[in-house]
């Protein structure tokens, strides 16, 4: 049905004689029959992708506002891109929590969901004319979604930020084949109505994008960062997240420095193991640090236990300190007990 | 669950070795500087130790985690150990660093121009960075990490308050 709607639409707006206002209309038509379409279907990657690549066809201010409700439900389609799993309502609730101030929560999935919508939308931009050319983007899209997925889940023993280069990078990889079995030698892109259209000004306004993409992803990463808008409102709020985290790292340390008067963490060498298995056993990362410390003794599988009781086992680093052996001592026979700060 | 699985896995595994290396910094700091120690050359001490782990948690290709090093290199007396850490890349940022100063600050001529400024400050070595679209990169990167520094340091600073606690109550029996 919404194929249909999407092939006769694209015939009629690829005119450039249609008014502002009447592009404006279509978009936000399609943005309800969008909205529709998410709340009705949770794992509707394929249909998504083309409503992707259409908007991909027209400029970008209609794109980006088009784009918000994917912006909003982007960690909803996030899973189904590549694991499947989460459906669009509880990315709702996320996004609302996540606006709240000084709750942090981390956004690392944004990056790279976002990013698969991004690299959808400039194989679509570079995709622009023929309505051939974007069936054959689409399968690339797909092709991509899929790359991107296997190269996440081979890259677990990397770093986040790692993880999304290189994603991106084999997703720039693949458009590049693409575009060579189209033997389109130049990226074709359509100029806005009243703009220029030498060299410089295209060059400028591609890297103008770039920066804007960039920014968004910003936006996902700092909270609170949805409701302002402009170059200035945002760099603001990552200047001021910045410095809030850099603030945050000060007191911590301070803290630490107040309750060790022998400069070593109270937490060493044995319990390294034991704070992989809390890293590992966190499933509900939602509730606060404070609550989860009683509860992550008694998280210990049984081997985990003995190993904390003895302190004489040899670890990767040195022995532990005098100091430490009774504290992990107290600590874990105590642990029955309830904790009251 | 809200958020991706593997996603999930990754950053706990960068909070992972960022303690395994935290706790290595500390005890190569402790070793090389005299005791006893007031409460803010602690706090130093400790914030140093943190940034260098974190820098070596991140350890090469960004810029940000390179010039983490080379400033935290230059606030230690000790600088053999700083170098343990990270030798070439840190020379490298150096050296970058030292050119920046020479061509002289520019004036800010627009609101976002202050405004990249100030990022410029904050981010480490961002002062190196021309290129705005390269800048928020790194940025994005360095709040990531930035992110597992604090969760971590909040994780060790709540445990380090119940043990503290409980030696106490023991003491005190």
């Amino acid at each position: 049905m919404l194929e249909g709607l999407v092939s006769q639409e694209s015939l009629s707006l690829n005119s450039m004689d249609m008014s502002v206002l009447e592009r404006l209309k279509w978009v936000q038509q399609q943005q309800q029959q969008l909205q529709q379409v998410v709340y009705q279907s949770s794992n509707n990657s394929h249909e998504l992708l083309q409503i992707l690549q259409f908007h991909g066809s027209n400029n970008d201010d209609l794109l980006q506002s088009s784009f918000s409700p994917f912006q909003m439900l982007g960690s909803g389609f996030g899973p189904n891109y590549n694991i499947g799993f989460g459906p669009p309502h509880e990315a709702m609730d996320e996004c609302i929590s996540r606006t709240s101030s000084c709750h942090m929560e981390p956004v690392d999935t944004i990056e790279v969901l976002l990013k698969t919508g991004e690299e959808n939308r400039a194989i679509a931009l570079k995709n622009k004319r023929n309505p051939e050319v974007k069936t054959r983007g689409e399968e690339k899209t797909e092709k991509k979604i899929k790359v991107e997925a296997e190269t996440e889940s081979s890259m677990k023993g990397k770093s986040n930020m790692r993880n999304t280069e290189a994603s991106s990078d084999t997703s720039k990889e693949t458009s590049k084949k693409a575009s060579e079995i189209q033997k389109l030698d130049y990226i074709h892109v359509r100029a806005r109505r009243g703009q220029a259209t030498d060299r410089h000004s295209l060059a400028e306004r591609a890297r103008r994008e770039k920066i804007s993409k960039k920014m968004k992803y910003l936006q996902d990463i700092v909270p609170g960062c949805n409701k302002v808008t402009g170059k200035a409102g945002m760099l603001d709020e990552i200047i001021n997240y910045v410095q809030c985290l850099q603030r945050q790292v000060e007191f911590l340390s301070m803290k630490l420095a107040v309750l060790n008067p022998e400069l070593e963490l109270a937490v060493e060498d044995v319990s390294v193991k034991q704070f992989q298995a809390y890293f590992t056993n966190v499933v509900a990362s939602k509730q606060s640090i404070m609550v989860d410390v009683p509860l992550f003794p008694l998280d210990q599988q049984g081997s985990l236990d003995l190993s904390a009781i003895n302190p004489n086992q040899t670890t990767s680093i040195e022995a532990p300190s005098a100091s430490w052996e009774t504290q992990s001592q107290s600590l874990y026979n105590t642990s029955s007990l309830g904790f009251q700060y | 669950m809200f958020y991706d699985e593997a996603m999930m896995n990754t950053y706990n595994m960068v909070k992972q070795r960022f303690i395994k290396k935290w706790i290595n910094t500390l005890h190569m700091l402790d070793s090389s500087i005299e005791h006893p120690l007031n409460v803010t050359e602690r706090k130093n001490a400790i914030r140093l130790s943190s940034d260098l782990a974190i820098a070596a948690t991140r350890s090469g290709s960004t810029v940000w985690s390179r010039a983490l090093i080379s400033r935290s290199g230059n606030k230690t007396t000790n600088k053999p150990m700083a170098r343990r850490i990270l030798k070439k890349a840190r020379n490298r940022m150096k050296n970058r660093c030292n050119t920046l100063r020479r061509n002289g600050n520019f004036t800010a001529k627009s609101g976002t121009r202050k405004r990249t400024d100030l990022l410029k400050s904050l981010v480490p070595g961002g002062e190196v960075i021309d290129d705005k679209d390269y800048l928020i990169r790194e940025t994005l990167d360095y709040i990531v990490y930035l992110r597992a520094q604090v969760d971590v340091m909040r994780t060790v600073a709540a445990i380090d308050l119940v043990t503290g606690n409980l030696t106490n109550d023991r003491r005190n029996k």
